[in-house]
């Protein structure tokens, strides 16, 4: 078909035929593998973009949740801020009704106690024996219900946790002596001696909720002029006992010449609610909390309280101990 | 021998005029105020020997009652006793720091015991 053509067609003799093939190949071969090479980059970019969109988008996601739970975090707090408020006004309410209470309830007890008394004695004419003995019963049971209008104002005090106390450095012996001024009264009327002994030398301050111990001694000296008879005597008696103990303690004793604590009552005399048979002889109006309320008080000062019979068998004394620091646990 | 004379500043009608027939029945001569104000107006006038004073009152409140008394030259050394039903312990203190010789429950006490007190003060 060529055989017309002076053609050579024989390539395998010509050396730039196989030249051309040869740079022909190295071409194509480059161009390809640049071509691929810049595929599979721009492949590998595509994928890298996808990648750093999908963190992006991730990201975004752990942003807005972030958001999310700080919006949650914060509608917590304002919900916690809502509940102690209303939790402090609760407070306020229950102290102003506590407030309210004693005093809108005293005056008309005091009231009735004062004619009661007054007419029972026969200063507001001539009572018969039968008619003062009813009288008498009136009285009694106005003084009950003026003791438990009393014991609302210590009740407060009974729920508070340890974490709940304001411990501060406090003048004991100032404490008490103050205590002592609000009893000289009761004490007169009933003609006891209120002697308060205090240590020889001068005693540190201590690390005490003074408003608790105030209660609790109030409560151990209130019974000890209760169930004491007249004539008789009260001593409060602060000692410091630091050198004999391991840890610094004070010692306060409240000894009374009473009617004393029997071998039989004694296990169950800090019981809440209980009292033993001799003391509702004695005072019938009377819960059974003050000593609940003041060993409470002071084992959440870290102190321990207990009581013995005087020796003569003359009443009894009620020893606590107060430890100068209170460990922050 | 004249007679003592006590002034008591008691808003409850009641209890004031028990108070004061238990006085005057122990021999005392009693003057009296419903609130705060009269008290003021007539402690002076009056010139009492010893003053009950409520601290819950209408108008012009115990304490600030004791306060002014015990800032005027006439009236500071007369003794005054707070006979209220209050009895926190902050009252008690706040009363005592004011000059009150003594601090009553009224509930906790009946009239013998404060007629008791009156003679002691005043003997």
């Amino acid at each position: 078909m060529f055989s017309g053509l002076n053609f050579d067609f024989n390539f395998s003799n010509d050396p730039d035929f196989w030249l051309f093939v040869a740079i022909f190949f190295v071409i194509s071969f480059w161009v390809g593998y640049f071509w691929r090479s810049r595929e599979s980059r721009t492949k590998w970019l595509i994928e890298q973009a996808n990648l750093k969109t999908q963190q992006i988008l991730e990201l975004e996601k752990v942003n807005k949740e972030m958001l999310d739970k700080n919006r949650e975090l914060y509608s917590k707090e304002l919900a916690l801020t809502m509940a102690n408020k209303h939790l402090q006004s609760l407070e306020d309410a229950k102290s102003k009704f506590v407030s309210v209470t004693t005093h809108q309830l005293r005056t008309p007890l005091a009231a009735i106690k004062w004619t009661l008394d007054m007419a029972a004695k026969g200063q507001l004419g001539m009572v018969n024996d039968e008619q003062k003995k009813f009288l008498g019963k009136g009285l009694d049971s106005t003084n009950r219900v003026i003791s438990i209008v009393n014991d609302l104002l210590k009740i407060d005090s009974i729920d508070e946790e340890r974490s709940q106390y304001e411990f501060h450095p406090t003048d004991l012996i100032k404490l008490i002596g103050d205590v002592l001024f609000e009893f000289h009264n009761q004490a007169e009327i009933k003609k006891i001696r209120l002697n308060f002994v205090r240590p020889e030398t001068n005693i540190p301050f201590l690390d005490i909720d003074a408003d608790k111990i105030r209660i609790a001694i109030e409560n151990l000296v209130d019974n000890a002029i209760k169930y004491t008879i007249e004539g008789g005597e009260v001593s409060v008696i602060v000692s410091d006992n630091r050198l004999n103990s391991a840890e610094g303690a004070i010692e306060i004793s409240i000894s009374d010449t009473g009617i004393g604590i029997s071998s039989g009552d004694a296990s169950r005399i800090f019981q809440k609610f209980f009292r033993a048979g001799n003391a509702i002889q004695k005072e019938p109006d009377g819960s059974g909390l003050g000593l609940f309320i003041a060993r409470d008080i002071i084992e959440k000062h870290r102190g321990a309280i207990w009581f013995k019979n005087r020796p003569d068998g003359q009443g009894t004394i009620f020893t606590f101990t107060l430890p100068l620091h209170q460990k922050k646990v | 021998m004249d007679k003592k004379k006590v002034f008591i500043v008691e808003d409850d009608e009641f209890l004031r005029s028990l108070n004061a027939k238990k006085l005057e029945d122990e021999g005392y001569a009693v003057a009296i105020a419903a609130d705060g104000q009269q008290a003021l107006d007539n402690i002076p006038k009056e010139k009492p020997n010893l003053i009950f004073l409520d601290l819950l009152l209408p108008g012009v409140s115990g304490f600030d009652v004791l306060a002014k008394i015990k800032a005027e030259a006439a009236t500071k050394d007369i003794p005054v006793i707070v006979f209220s039903n209050l009895g926190q312990k902050e009252d008690i203190e706040r009363a005592k720091g004011l000059g009150a010789i003594d601090f009553l429950v009224k509930a906790n006490f009946t009239l013998d015991d404060v007629v008791a007190k009156i003679k002691d003060i005043l003997k």
